[in-house]
């Protein structure tokens, strides 16, 4: 089958070494370890009821107000599991060990999380921005039935990708053809393609595709993942969400290389200066980046000065990680979405830059 | 379509509604950095109306994660020229 990745991914877990953090011991010997394997597509808060039965005899007398560490830096609970995991370890860790604490939640860095309630409103807000993104608008999740948004939040949970599958079509989120099926299918497809599709869901589609990106800015140089550098504050990740649409070239696929040059095009040089003109600026408007490039066509001279003084200075890309893959890029990255795509139909992308010591962002 | 992109480091006009019988602001439209994260935004609204929390939406639809960037909405989801955030006592769009 095509999607036998995306089962892979559903499958995935990380066996964690859960440990209670020492200042809430208050047993002799100290509680052993928890081991636990988290889904990839989970979510820390849903181990608590694992977790907690474990640790509960050691504690200190108050009210629980769960958190997680991992080597300092507090974990922000809404970000999948499996995703914090490819982020947080360069050289990945197994089993990978975190730190338990029941007390003493740091609100000044962690939105308050009330159990599980709260990881799932998070996980259907982040589908109705991935809907809006894909149809212009989220009235398919908001008018979704409450038995089936529970039933698809059930699924998440239990890692039930058949399930998963039954409710989410029904979400019309579809957004990419396989570029593989098309080609084995021959040109007959061609002409039904587009327009079947719009009839079909009685909506236009946007072709674009929502990508969560998570990109941590290293100064320090590393030639090896295992010295890749402790990340200990939030600062040093750069959160971005900006879409990605699939263009189609006659006899070339758009490839992973395509779509990330397309989001963070201050880190491909030469070749993006001399490419970028030629785009024009219709294209450009949906993905405008961070730096110069979105700016419109007749300052395209100044846009690429100051592109090649950001190339200068040498930032670049060390480390794609979608799904605890590190995939070629150039993969067609229609194949990507399709298979390592996240249940809330994000496509969550790790991406390590090394960056010199002047300007860490 | 949309007129001219602002880069991150132009400034976005937020434009705040109330819903829900949630206390409207004397101002309603407030420019702030593209850079801030969306929690900039909620930690905004808590101040100016002295509340603990709020729910927060964009467009009437859903809510933005904290981390996010505010001019990553913007381009995604802004309109004529502003960035509509909505703001409520109690849930508004489960």
């Amino acid at each position: 089958m095509l999607m036998e990745a995306q089962k892979y991914v559903w499958e995935g877990a990380i066996p964690l070494q859960i440990h209670l953090h020492e200042s809430e011991v208050t047993t002799f010997p100290p509680p052993p370890p928890a081991l636990i394997l988290a889904p990839r597509i989970g979510y820390l808060p849903l181990l608590i009821g694992l977790i907690k039965p474990y640790f509960s005899s050691a504690l200190p007398p108050g009210v629980d107000t769960v958190w997680f560490d991992y080597k300092g830096l507090p974990l922000r609970w809404y970000i999948p599991t499996g995703v914090l995991f490819d982020l947080l370890c360069g050289e990945p860790e197994r089993p990978w060990n975190l730190t338990v604490h029941f007390r003493g939640y740091p609100a000044n860095i962690l939105i308050p999380c009330e159990g599980e309630d709260a990881v799932k409103w998070s996980f259907i807000n982040s589908l109705k921005e991935a809907a809006y993104i894909i149809n212009g608008n989220c009235k398919n999740v908001m008018n979704m039935s409450q038995s089936d948004q529970v039933e698809l939040w059930r699924s998440v949970m239990n890692g039930n990708l058949e399930a998963y599958q039954r409710v989410s079509s029904k979400l019309k989120l579809g957004t990419v053809e396989d570029e593989y099926a098309i080609k084995m299918n021959l040109s007959s497809v061609k002409s039904q393609q587009g327009t079947g599709e719009t009839e079909a869901t009685g909506q236009v589609k946007t072709g674009r595709i929502p990508i969560r990106l998570y990109v941590c800015s290293l100064s320090e140089d590393f030639d090896d993942l295992e010295d890749v550098p402790k990340i200990d504050i939030w600062d040093k990740i750069s959160f971005i969400n900006r879409p990605v649409e699939i263009h189609k070239e006659e006899g070339k696929y758009f490839t992973l290389h395509d779509a990330i040059k397309a989001i963070l095009p201050e880190f491909f040089s030469e070749k993006t200066l001399m490419e970028s003109p030629s785009q024009g600026g219709e294209d450009k408007m949906n993905f405008p980046s961070e730096d110069v490039s979105g700016r419109k066509a007749e300052e395209e001279e100044n846009v690429c000065e100051v592109l090649e003084t950001s190339c200068t200075s040498k930032a670049e890309i060390r480390l794609i990680r979608i799904q605890g893959i590190e995939p070629k890029l150039e993969i067609p990255f229609s194949w990507v979405v399709n298979n390592l795509i996240n249940p809330d139909h994000f496509l969550h992308i790790c991406v390590y830059v090394k960056v010199p010591n002047l300007n860490t962002t | 379509m949309a007129t001219e992109l602002p880069s991150s480091a132009r400034k976005v006009v937020v434009h705040f509604r109330a819903t829900g019988g949630a206390p409207i602001l004397k101002q309603a439209k407030f420019k702030i950095s593209g850079t801030d994260k969306f929690a900039k935004v909620i930690d905004f609204l808590c101040r100016h109306l002295s509340r603990e929390t709020l729910f927060v939406y964009v467009n009437s639809a859903f809510s933005p994660n904290p981390d996010e960037l505010v001019i990553d909405l913007y381009n995604n989801f802004g309109f004529d020229g502003k960035l509509v955030v909505n703001y409520a006592c109690s849930m508004a769009w489960g």
